[in-house]
């Protein structure tokens, strides 16, 4: 956990659906941080590790549970030998590099450590450190992005308001069907047509999104099943292990994906 | 004898005309549960609910052993209006089981798909063109059923020049749905396609219109489950308007056909028999006209008591209670008298399957929301290290000021949120209103409470539910759904399920015996949940100013004692009385009716942040 990512030589593929690309660009240069909306898998996190490549910056992703306290961002004293040494969290190191801290998954951090960010993401751009009585000041190069999945909201867990009015907020959604065919393609190397038969598939299945499924298909989904394909598998089964199995549980629900599964990839 | 070689031959020539394969046969049933999802998935209207068809006779000609047996005239066909969409109750049209469950599913597809405007030929053969170049897989399935389908289908050759012409043009249309067919105009109507949607389906106003009339009619006896899902063919007529119908003077074989509407001066049978049920399975179409009468079975014993027997089973004799008058300004003692009842006819029941979907999504948000556990440092033994303390430790021990066994750890135990909520809700009469589309203020109550009770039982939170209403002072009715010390379990909510609307709103005294029932909770925070539906009124007095004037002692009594009371109403005009009463942040008025559940348990999950 909180590994900084390895630094990306070429920058990773991301199909833009819109000129989100420009926006990041234009938050980084105007040193706001940005907060990034969207249902699981349909790629906020390889934008951001894109336009960390793109832009030539350290990325350091967290992903953020709810046990994730203040002191995992910022830092910590160590047992070292009979004495103690300072450890920098994730966020102090991106502070101190002047990259890119992206926190996955936001609200599943507890509501107190939202708040270590708010001096960082207002025109002061600091970092107190309470421990060590330090007080960084970000470089012009440090940008803070959050993210989160609004469809999976609990009762409890949204972003405080106060936090939220502090970034610059970017709305993501799955692909339109002629980019998700491109992403498809780009990332697996398989067949246009059965590309697009996996997105036409996906399309029916989003429409069950809210009525039968909590959350559908994402493109995530679509890749994995693509590459089961790729590699071999028979379509019907990849679309079952990598499409119809992760979206439920009930016996129900599964024999009638598969059902919609076989309007695309018969059983032969 | 005659009689019993009758029989033999009946049944022989019967099973001899049949067409289908009942070895082979696949029941609407045993899809039912996929059903839904799968037409959805295909782009159906999710507001659609599966029906079952019957059969409607399709005039066609048939073959000679089917004249002979008298059969063959009905077809079951599938077909999807504004309300619903249909497919038949079983399928055996071909002799391979999986080929009969494979037609269900290409129906429903074709049923999905939007067609344009044209003759019943092109606008099967429009969808069925759409549904196979949009999904290769279902494409294959068509081919199959095709494939069998055809030799069924009878010989152009063999059929006289205008029938064959419109035979030839159906058989084109499946084995090339791309190439658009010119409907030849015959009287005569071709072998129904089964792979096809119904040419002709009943109109979707007269569908409506009988949903409409079924919805009028909620008190009426239910029809058992299958058949409820059965649709007739029904067309809507205006009421004979004669004061008094025919007499029959005709002798009864001139009547054309059975199921004709003929208006006879009877009156409105009140039998508990299934004759009706019956006979409408047997007519082709039915006929539905509105009269002034209404079955008294639907009336309600609203205004007196009720027979002992109909009546919900007190528990013990009633608690006496005060109640506040106001034009004296003082409480006056042992004025009302509360009754704890359970709901009659409560039969333990699981949570109605149409709820099942919100109910799991609100569990697992409620899931959430079972006490944070808070980490605890300085513990003896833990999964952490507790390093604060271990850094003291070791400059302690540096310092030469050690402690034999420090406790270095932390750990995470559950905590206590401690929250307590006892749901109130307005069973009185008034409830019974119509509420749009949603059903009757008692349905959504009911689906709230049933909802509300899954979500609190997830997040681990002590509940009861109660329902209350009154018939003046000496009776105020206190129904327990569920006490606190109770397991929501199936006995819960059968008597959940059983609530009725009856009588009036003393809310006061309502509100006092729940604020006794919540003040025995051991918890910190304990909230007092009132779902209404309307102002405070009784019989006597209790109306006006003087009902409002009590509501809001008791709920400032409630208050006093340290209690959370909140108002959740329905009614819209609430804004006039409930500042008065709950504070203008004790309320909240839902616009519409049928997100009562979402509104009852979005607001839980705020009071308990």
């Amino acid at each position: 956990m909180n590994a900084p990512a390895p630094a990306a030589v070429a920058a990773p593929f991301y199909q833009a659906q819109g000129d989100e690309c420009r926006l990041f660009e234009a938050a980084w240069q105007q040193q706001l941080p940005v907060l990034i909306k969207g249902p699981t898998g349909c790629g906020k996190t390889r934008f951001v590790a894109h336009m960390a490549a793109r832009l030539g910056l350290p990325l350091i992703t967290v992903s953020c549970h709810d046990d994730l306290s203040a002191a995992d961002l910022v830092g910590r004293h160590l047992i070292g030998d009979g004495q103690t040494v300072w450890c920098d969290g994730p966020l102090t190191r991106a502070l101190r590099q002047g990259g890119i801290c992206y926190l996955d998954e936001v609200v599943e951090a507890r509501k107190d450590t939202t708040v270590v960010l708010h001096p960082l993401t207002d025109d002061r751009r600091m970092l107190p450190i309470e421990r060590t009585g330090e007080l960084l000041e970000a470089p012009p190069s440090f940008m803070l992005v959050v993210s989160y999945n609004p469809g999976y909201q609990h009762v409890l867990k949204t972003l405080k308001p106060s936090t939220r009015q502090r970034f610059v907020a970017m709305s993501f959604d799955f692909p339109a069907p002629d980019v998700e065919l491109a992403v498809l393609m780009q990332e697996t190397g398989i067949a246009e047509s059965q590309a697009r038969q996996l997105v036409t598939l996906a399309g029916q299945l989003r429409r069950l999104t809210g009525y039968d499924l909590d959350e559908s298909v994402s493109t995530r989904l679509l890749v994995y099943a693509a590459k089961l394909m790729m590699s071999g598998m028979s379509p019907q089964q990849a679309c079952r292990t990598a499409l119809a199995e992760p979206l439920s549980d009930e016996a129900d629900t599964i024999a009638a994906l598969l059902a919609v599964i076989d309007t695309q990839f018969p059983a032969r | 004898m005659e009689d019993i070689v009758g029989g033999w031959w009946d049944r022989l020539v019967r099973r001899a005309a049949y067409r289908g394969y009942p070895a082979a046969v696949v029941e609407l049933e045993s899809i039912a549960g996929q059903a839904p999802l799968f037409f959805r998935a295909m782009g159906g209207d999710p507001a659609l609910v599966l029906r079952s068809t019957v059969g409607t006779e399709h005039g066609a000609r048939r073959r000679l052993i089917e004249r002979l047996a008298g059969t063959g005239t009905k077809v079951e066909l599938a077909w999807r209006d504004s309300q619903a969409f249909y497919l038949p109750d079983k399928l055996d049209l071909y002799p391979d089981p999986a080929l009969n469950r494979q037609l269900y599913f290409w129906l429903m597809a074709l049923a999905a798909t939007p067609v344009p405007p044209g003759d019943w030929l092109n606008r099967n053969r429009a969808a069925t063109a759409a549904c196979l170049a949009a999904m290769p897989g279902l494409a294959l399935v068509y081919q199959r059923l095709l494939t069998a389908l055809l030799p069924m289908r009878p010989d152009p050759a063999k059929l006289p020049e205008a029938e064959a012409a419109l035979e030839r043009a159906i058989q084109a249309a499946l084995r090339q749905p791309d190439i658009e067919q010119i409907l030849p105009a015959i009287a005569q109507p071709p072998l129904p396609v089964p792979l096809w949607l119904h040419p002709a389906p009943p109109l979707v106003d007269q569908a409506g219109a009988a949903a409409q009339h079924e919805a009028q009619n909620p008190q009426g006896k239910r029809p058992d489950q299958r058949s409820r899902r059965r649709r007739y063919r029904a067309q809507r007529v205006a009421q004979d308007e004669r004061k008094n119908g025919m007499l029959l003077v005709f002798r009864a074989e001139s009547l054309f056909t059975w199921d004709e509407y003929v208006k006879v001066n009877r009156h409105t049978e009140e039998d508990d028999d299934n004759n009706g049920e019956a006979a409408a399975e047997d007519m082709n179409r039915l006929s539905i006209a509105q009269d002034a009468h209404t079955k008294s079975s639907k009336l309600k014993f609203d205004l007196d008591l009720p027979a002992a027997a109909y009546d919900d089973s007190p528990l013990g004799p009633g608690l006496k209670l005060p109640e506040w008058n106001w034009k004296q300004q003082r409480l006056v003692e042992d004025h009302c008298i509360i009754k704890p009842m359970l709901p009659r006819d409560a039969h333990p029941a699981a949570l109605p399957d149409r709820l099942l979907p919100l109910a799991r999504r609100l569990r697992r948000q409620f899931q959430a929301l079972a006490p944070e556990r808070v980490r605890r440092s300085g513990e003896a033994s833990g999964p952490d290290i507790d390093i604060d303390r271990v850094i003291r430790f070791m400059s302690e021990r540096m310092s030469g000021v050690a402690i034999a066994e420090p406790a270095l750890y932390q750990a995470w135990p559950p905590g206590e949120r401690s929250l307590a909520c006892l749901t109130l809700a307005d069973l009185s009469l008034s409830t019974e209103s119509w509420v749009g589309e949603s059903g009757r203020v008692i349905d959504v109550i009911r689906d709230s409470l049933l909802l509300f009770a899954e979500a609190l039982s997830a997040s681990g939170d002590a509940f009861g539910l109660y329902g209350f209403s009154s018939i003046r002072r000496q009776e105020v009715r206190l129904q327990v759904l569920k006490d606190f010390a109770e397991r929501y379990d199936d006995n819960t909510r059968g008597r959940i399920i059983a609530i009725r609307p009856g009588y009036y709103t003393r809310m006061g005294a309502a509100i006092r015996q729940s604020s006794r029932i919540l003040l025995q909770q051991p918890a910190a925070r304990r909230l007092l949940l009132i779902i209404s539906d309307g102002k405070p009124n009784d019989l006597d007095h209790y109306e006006g100013r003087y009902g409002i004037e009590d509501t809001r002692q008791a709920i400032l009594e409630a208050r006093r004692d340290g209690l959370l009371p909140f108002c959740v109403t329905v009614d819209r005009e609430a804004g006039d009385y409930l500042p008065h009463l709950f504070g203008h942040r004790g309320y909240v008025v839902v616009q519409q009716a049928q997100t009562l559940p979402q509104v009852l348990t979005r607001l839980y999950a705020g009071f308990t942040r």
